[in-house]
């Protein structure tokens, strides 16, 4: 067999000139459909062809595939979807159906026949994907499931974030990674979910609804990367929509890439571009938390500090106070000899217990003298009153103010005052 | 939410397991109301300890945080293979 001529290593320019009337060339049957169906590969219509047809008789044997006639009236072809184009597929095909496919013919050289290798299979009638696209979002529209006043905000400090996406691929240990470096005080509970293909729209409310039945979560995130629009249209179907505007707590919607949007991103309370930003937008941002715990100590610390200084003022002017009176507690003494004698004491009671308190004073500002926190870096600035300065808005440019340090005082101008204190803490 | 009369009665481990929210809400108030200076001394000096705990307590809970994953549903009936349904 092995010798024999065969189409290809046996142009006809050798053969013809041998004799006067060419004995007529037999071809082996692989030789033949190798033939047709270099033919069919060299067209480039065919390699790239999109055909409307009604699927009929279509069969999924055990491998994953599926194979189906397409006809109309007058003809029929055969057609191979294959598992991973049928996962991807918007629709499945079903006997009847009226479809629209993308894909290119070659021939099966083993069974000798040509057929439609589908890429892609969308349902004809509807027209294409755009249109059902648009038509399916203008009647959502004027439903009000975009409508801006339905927007919640999203809650800045969430205790447990649903996640819906695929457990398999990159999105979802995105998402995780993304939270243990940003916020992993945070719990996640995880309903994940096929987001592909033609079973993936109500797989995908299912696992919504499971999460929508969790008490405590505070934030839902519904995530899948990027893709075709075919790939991402289960996003696009009714029932997702409506189940993501149906959320019990805010929701977030992170699908494709940036470009990308999709129906449900228009019924979230948020659209993030990737499923990473929906991450980031469903939390704050710990790392910062350490600065702002740090900064909300320092404060507690200054005001102390500030109070502490109040309260010397404050004895000393009673201090001072009670100067003036000495003279009339000898007087007072004197005559509470007197009292004494008629048996009354309640005087001489009220200045002990007067006294009592001075020294308490003393004592409480002995173990809160600012000398320690100054020595730590703090300053005390005062103004020329002696009022200690706790409030920007209070000085002006120009104004004097004394600056008290752990050693020693520096007088000082005010150059410029920013912030009026009102700022959020945790902006 | 943690009030002072709450404060008052819980150890510190008992407070670092509180939510982290409320730990910093909590912190927040305290030092607010140390700011505004209507306190007293003692009062104040109280304030100060309090807002010491819950920052320590937040401090604990940023440290030993580690993200909790629960899964719902089964991966055999949810995977990514689409089921023939």
């Amino acid at each position: 067999m092995a010798d024999q001529p065969t189409l290809w290593d046996q142009p006809d320019e050798q053969a013809a000139p041998a004799a006067p009337r060419p004995t007529p060339r037999i071809l082996r049957v692989t030789d033949l459909n190798r033939r047709v169906r270099s033919l069919l590969d060299a067209d480039s219509i065919l390699a790239d062809v999109w055909v409307e047809g009604e699927v009929s008789q279509p069969s999924f044997p055990p491998s994953g595939h599926c194979f189906f006639t397409l006809k109309d009236a007058n003809s029929q072809v055969r057609a191979a979807l294959f598992r991973e184009e049928l996962a991807r597929a918007v629709v499945r095909p079903e006997h009847g159906m009226n479809v629209i496919i993308h894909g290119r013919v070659r021939a099966y050289e083993p069974q000798g026949v040509y057929q439609l290798y589908v890429e892609s299979i969308t349902p004809a009638g509807a027209g294409d994907l755009h249109a059902r696209y648009e038509a399916l979002r203008r009647e959502l529209a004027a439903a009000g499931l975009f409508d801006d006043s339905r927007k919640r905000p999203i809650p800045r400090w969430p205790r447990r974030i649903g996640v819906v996406t695929s457990p398999v691929g990159a999105v979802w240990r995105d998402i995780t990674n993304v939270l243990r470096r940003r916020y992993p005080l945070v719990e996640l509970v995880f309903s994940p979910s096929v987001v592909q293909g033609a079973t993936a729209a109500p797989a995908v409310v299912r696992a919504l609804q499971r999460l929508y039945a969790q008490d405590g979560i505070d934030t839902v995130i519904l995530a899948r990367g990027g893709g075709s629009l075919e790939d991402l249209w289960c996003f696009n179907d009714e029932r997702v929509v409506r189940a993501v505007s149906d959320a019990p707590v805010p929701i977030i919607v992170g699908v494709g890439h940036e470009s990308d949007t999709t129906l449900a991103d228009f019924a979230a309370d948020l659209r993030a571009p990737t499923p990473s930003a929906a991450a980031e937008l469903a939390t704050p941002d710990g790392t910062q938390l350490p600065t702002i715990l740090g900064r909300l100590r320092d404060r507690a610390t200054a005001a102390l500090l500030g109070r502490a200084a109040d309260q010397r003022r404050f004895v000393e002017a009673e201090q001072r106070a009670l100067v003036r009176l000495s003279p009339d507690i000898g007087a007072a003494r004197q005559r509470t000899a007197d009292l004494i004698d008629r048996g009354g004491r309640a005087l001489d009671d009220r200045l002990d217990r007067r006294r009592m308190l001075l020294a308490a004073s003393h004592d409480a500002l002995r173990t809160l003298s600012p000398t320690a926190t100054l020595e730590r870096g703090y300053a005390v600035a005062r103004r020329p009153d002696g009022r200690i300065l706790r409030d920007a808005t209070s000085v002006n440019a120009g104004d004097p103010l004394q600056v008290i340090l752990a050693r020693g005082t520096v007088e000082t101008r005010v150059e410029k005052t920013n912030g009026d204190g009102t700022e959020d803490l945790f902006k | 939410m943690i009030d002072d009369a709450k404060l008052a009665v819980l150890t510190d481990d008992e407070l670092a397991k509180h939510p982290f929210d409320e730990l910093v809400i909590a912190l927040q108030q305290t030092v607010q109301r140390l700011e505004a200076g209507s306190t007293g001394l003692e009062e104040s000096i109280e304030l100060y300890k309090q807002g010491l705990r819950l920052h320590s307590a937040c401090e604990a809970r940023l440290k030993k945080a580690e993200l909790a994953i629960t899964e719902l549903g089964r991966r055999g009936v949810t995977g990514a293979e689409p089921d023939e349904a």
